[in-house]
Parts: C-alpha cells; sequence; structure tokens
C-alpha cells in the first residue's frame, strides 16, 4: 500500500516536473519568432513540412465528414420536412466543432507525430547538440520555426476541412439526394454568423494548433534519446494531443456558446 | 608547473582545476585536473564508462560542473552568458562520435551551414570556403551527396570540414576512429594531426584506440575513476609502471580493473541456484 502510494506519488512529481519544462519551453520557442522574422525562409520551409503534405489527408477527410453529415442529416431532417435546413446542419456542425477538432487530430496524427520523431531523432544523432556546438540555438533555429508553422497551418488547415465538409454535404444533399440548392445554400448563408460561429471556429483552431504543435515539439525535444524513447515519445505526442483537444474542445465550446 | 607548461611554455588553451561532476549519485569526475596545451594534439584517454565524452560537453559548456572550473582561452566556461557562451563556441570545433551532420542537407550545405549562420559573406565567397574545406578532408568531389549516401569515415571527414569551417582556435573529437575500417581510420589519423599542424589548432582527442591516439598525440592524459591517474608524452606513458596505465595501454584482460564484473563467490551463487 505504501510503495503504491509512493509510485503515485513519483508519478505526480515527475508529471508535474515535466509540465514545468513544458512550460519553460514556450519562453525561448516565442522568442524565436525574432529570428523568423529576420529569416521568413525558415518559417516557409517548416510550414511546407508541416502544413502543404497534411493538405491532403486533411481534404479528403473533410469531403468524406460533410458527404456523411449530408447523408445522415438528409434522413433525419426528411423526417420533419426540414431537409432545406440541411446546408446550415452541415456548415454548422463543421464550422463550430468538426473542423477545428477532427483537423486537429489528424495533424497531430499526420504532422505532430512526425514532428516529435524528427525533433527526437536530431537529438538521438546529436544534431542537436552538434548545433549547440556550432554556436547556433536548436531552440530558435529548429524548434520554433516548426512551431510557428504548425501554428499558422492548423487554422488554414480546418478551414480547408470545413470547405470540402461543405462541398461533400452538397454533392451529396444537393447532387445525390435531390434537396433544392437555392434552400442548401440561402440556409447556410442566412443561419451562419461569421462571429459566432467562423471567428469562434477559427479561435478553436487556433487553439488547438497551438496545443498540438507545443506538445509534438517538446515531446521530441524531452525525449530519452534511444529508438525507444522516440517510439514512446511519439505515441505519447498522439494520445495527449487528442486528449487535450477534446478536453479543450469541450471548455471553448461551454465559454463559446453558452 | 605542470607537464603541460614543460612542453608549450605559455598558459594553456584549457585549464581544468577540481572539476567534480556526477550523473545521479555516481561521480564521474572528482577532482579533475587538466591543463591541454596551445597547439597540441592532447588526448583524453581511458575505458568506456570513464566520462570522455561528458569531460568533452563540460569543455564546450553543454554540461555544469558541480564543483571546480573549467577555462578556455582564459575565460571560465560556465561563468559565461549565454551570449558569451555562444561567442566562445564559435571558437571550437567538435567532432561528434556520429557525425552529428543535418540529415536533410546536403553536404555542400552541411558545411556551408556554420558560415551562413555567423558571417555575411556573400554566395560565392561561401562556395569558396566550403570547396576548399571538403578539399581539406579530401571529399570536394562529394559534394552534393546527402549524409545518408556516405560511409561512416566519409560522414566524420564531413563533419571535419563543418568543424574547421569557421577557423577555430581548437577542435574536439569524440572518439574519431569508433568503428572505422583501417584506411578510414588511418586518413582520419593523418587528418588531425594535419590541421593541428597546418592551422596551428589546438586538438582534444577523446579515445580508447589506443595505438592510433598515440601515434599523433603529444600529450595524453589517462583518466580512471574521476581522476587523472597518468599523463605524459606517449613514449613516457609506454614504458610507464603503472599498473593501470600498463593493463589499459597493452590492453591486458586483468589487472586494476578486474575482468569479473563484481558479484557473489562463484559456488554460493550455484548453490543458491540448486536450493
Amino acid at each position: 500500500m505504501i510503495s503504491l502510494l509512493a509510485q503515485l506519488g513519483d508519478w505526480g512529481i515527475h508529471g508535474l516536473v515535466r509540465l514545468g519544462r513544458a512550460h519553460l519551453l514556450l519562453l525561448p520557442l516565442l522568442r524565436g519568432l525574432l529570428d523568423i522574422l529576420r529569416r521568413p525562409r525558415l518559417l516557409l520551409d517548416q510550414v511546407y513540412s508541416v502544413g502543404v503534405l497534411t493538405i491532403l489527408i486533411i481534404g479528403v477527410a473533410g469531403l468524406f465528414v460533410g458527404m456523411v453529415l449530408g447523408l445522415q442529416g438528409y434522413y433525419i431532417l426528411s423526417r420533419f420536412g426540414g431537409e432545406t435546413a440541411l446546408g446550415l446542419m452541415v456548415a454548422a456542425s463543421l464550422v463550430r466543432e468538426l473542423g477545428p477538432v477532427l483537423t486537429a487530430l489528424l495533424f497531430a496524427g499526420r504532422a505532430g507525430s512526425a514532428l516529435t520523431a524528427e525533433i527526437g531523432l536530431m537529438k538521438a544523432t546529436e544534431q542537436l547538440s552538434g548545433l549547440e556546438m556550432m554556436a547556433v540555438n536548436p531552440e530558435y533555429r529548429v524548434l520554433a520555426p516548426r512551431f510557428f508553422a504548425g501554428l499558422l497551418s492548423v487554422p488554414l488547415l480546418a478551414a480547408m476541412f470545413s470547405c470540402l465538409g461543405v462541398l461533400g454535404g452538397w454533392m451529396v444533399g444537393g447532387g445525390m439526394l435531390g434537396v433544392d440548392q437555392g434552400a442548401f445554400w440561402n440556409g447556410m448563408q442566412n443561419g451562419i454568423d461569421f462571429r459566432e460561429d467562423i471567428i469562434n471556429g477559427v479561435i478553436k483552431s487556433v487553439v488547438f494548433g497551438f496545443v498540438c504543435t507545443w506538445i509534438a515539439i517538446f515531446q521530441g525535444y524531452d525525449c530519452v534519446p534511444t529508438s525507444e524513447g522516440v517510439s514512446r515519445a511519439t505515441t505519447r505526442t498522439v494520445v495527449h494531443s487528442s486528449l487535450a483537444v477534446l478536453g479543450l474542445d469541450f471548455v471553448l465550446t461551454a465559454l463559446m456558446f453558452s | 608547473m605542470s607537464l603541460a607548461e614543460d612542453i608549450f611554455n605559455e598558459p594553456p588553451l584549457v585549464k581544468i582545476r577540481g572539476l567534480r561532476f556526477r550523473r545521479g549519485s555516481r561521480w564521474i569526475f572528482d577532482g579533475l585536473d587538466v591543463d591541454i596545451p596551445r597547439g597540441s594534439v592532447t588526448a583524453i584517454m581511458g575505458p568506456s564508462g570513464t566520462g570522455k565524452t561528458t569531460l568533452l560537453k563540460l569543455i564546450g559548456g553543454q554540461l555544469r560542473p558541480d564543483e571546480g572550473t573549467i577555462e578556455v582561452d582564459g575565460e571560465n566556461v560556465h561563468a559565461l552568458s549565454t551570449h558569451d557562451l555562444y561567442r566562445l563556441r564559435m571558437r571550437m570545433g567538435m567532432l561528434f562520435q556520429s557525425g552529428a551532420l543535418l540529415t536533410d542537407i546536403s553536404v555542400f550545405e552541411n558545411v556551408a551551414f556554420p558560415l551562413r549562420e555567423h558571417t555575411r559573406l556573400t554566395e560565392s565567397m561561401i562556395r569558396k570556403l566550403v570547396l576548399l574545406k571538403l578539399e581539406a578532408v579530401g571529399l570536394r568531389g562529394a559534394r552534393d551527396l546527402m549524409p545518408s549516401e556516405l560511409s561512416g569515415g566519409m560522414a566524420r571527414r564531413v563533419a571535419l570540414a563543418r568543424a574547421i569551417a569557421l577557423d577555430p582556435m581548437m577542435i574536439m573529437y569524440d572518439e574519431p576512429f569508433t568503428g572505422q575500417d583501417p584506411i578510414s581510420m588511418g586518413v582520419l589519423v593523418q587528418l588531425i594531426r594535419r590541421l593541428n599542424d597546418a592551422a596551428r589548432i589546438t586538438s582534444v582527442v577523446v579515445s580508447h584506440d589506443v595505438g592510433e591516439t598515440l601515434e599523433i598525440a603529444d600529450l595524453v592524459y589517462v583518466i580512471s575513476d574521476g581522476r587523472v591517474v597518468e599523463s605524459g608524452t606517449p613514449a613516457k606513458l609506454t614504458e610507464s609502471g603503472g599498473e593501470w596505465t600498463r593493463q589499459f595501454i597493452h590492453g591486458l584482460a586483468d589487472g586494476p580493473v578486474p575482468f569479473h564484473y563484481p558479484a557473489p563467490v562463484l559456488e554460493e551463487d550455484i548453490l543458491e541456484a540448486a536450493r
């Protein structure tokens, strides 16, 4: 019993220490913005590898989610003769919830895990130590551009997800199931509020982008520099990011729409 | 007057005094005193696990000692601000055991990296300098290869070209000969000596490859149990009567470093298993 308590205490202390280190890492990440402003090329390279290479999975997922929403929405709404609200339902679901949340989850799985593995391997192969010995701060040169690339990419990817989702919903609703196209688009235009829905969705995706990229970078930078350590860190990135996104989504939704 | 000052009549480039450093409860260094003379090839030798790589990281300011001081060119490394430490590191090169090349850029870009980071040279000047550095290590023709296309020996030579890109005052070599075939090893041995003499760079070689290291070193420190066991010229150490140094230099299986890891008496262990 005592040893169990001691073990729990040990986990708790280690967890808090890691949390502290993660927060301390934020300072150099934010300070690295100065370097990025001087050399925007560093950021652009990372936006390509973190954001552009994630477009395919985001686009395909967005399209299919929109198509499923179109189908499910039509089946439910048609029971009450409300098919004309399909456009509004699809758009509101995507812009408020599914766009930011699913984009962040997919981002954590595709780009977050890749970020952790890349930084972890750089640590394991002494590339980060090599940079330090070349008088180059790896926190500014390696971590900060990746952090801001993630921060910038997630809202853009979420916007892309939502647009393609709406397109998918329209293809199914308007194209296959015969919902009136005028009503579909008009309902969406009238029902979606720019500040209430779109801005809040953007705020969510910025928060998720911040958290997912921060977790991915910290896990890579803080990992045990062995193959097992990198593998564990990559898993932790996906698990922690997913849980953080789902938890934060509840909190943000409660704050924004209550 | 220390031995180093006997060899070179000027203050040492690196001066380590009373260094104590521990990992967990184990003391890696427990009162280490080392002088590294300017312009020399100084070897730090000792078996695996004696903290040779740790010593290089302490000299480079990547680790902080628990006690003692490390001075490089008169500057106390661990009393410097981050800015001054980075300024000092620009005058130090380090060759890592793995090479530590950046894997996503070519050989040329790896060597150009410190020049691009720390100078405002024109692209044509950078190109000339990179080609000269690669020529010095015999790999000018490999400039367009990616690090994944290099052999272990070639990767270390590229890393060496990168380490000398900014014309440092000293280079630290971490196990440069480990895992090399005889040809690559011979090339590296020659390169270290040649670069040292041509540019009067101070070289610190951490290694447990006795033959190769003694061949090029001017001064050797043998470390065990966190202290310097013996130091001197390679000739002096080869003839040393010290038990520990003799075991290490001649690769004897048993001696002060026992063949057996500490364990209970064999009979007791076997009977215990039979019970």
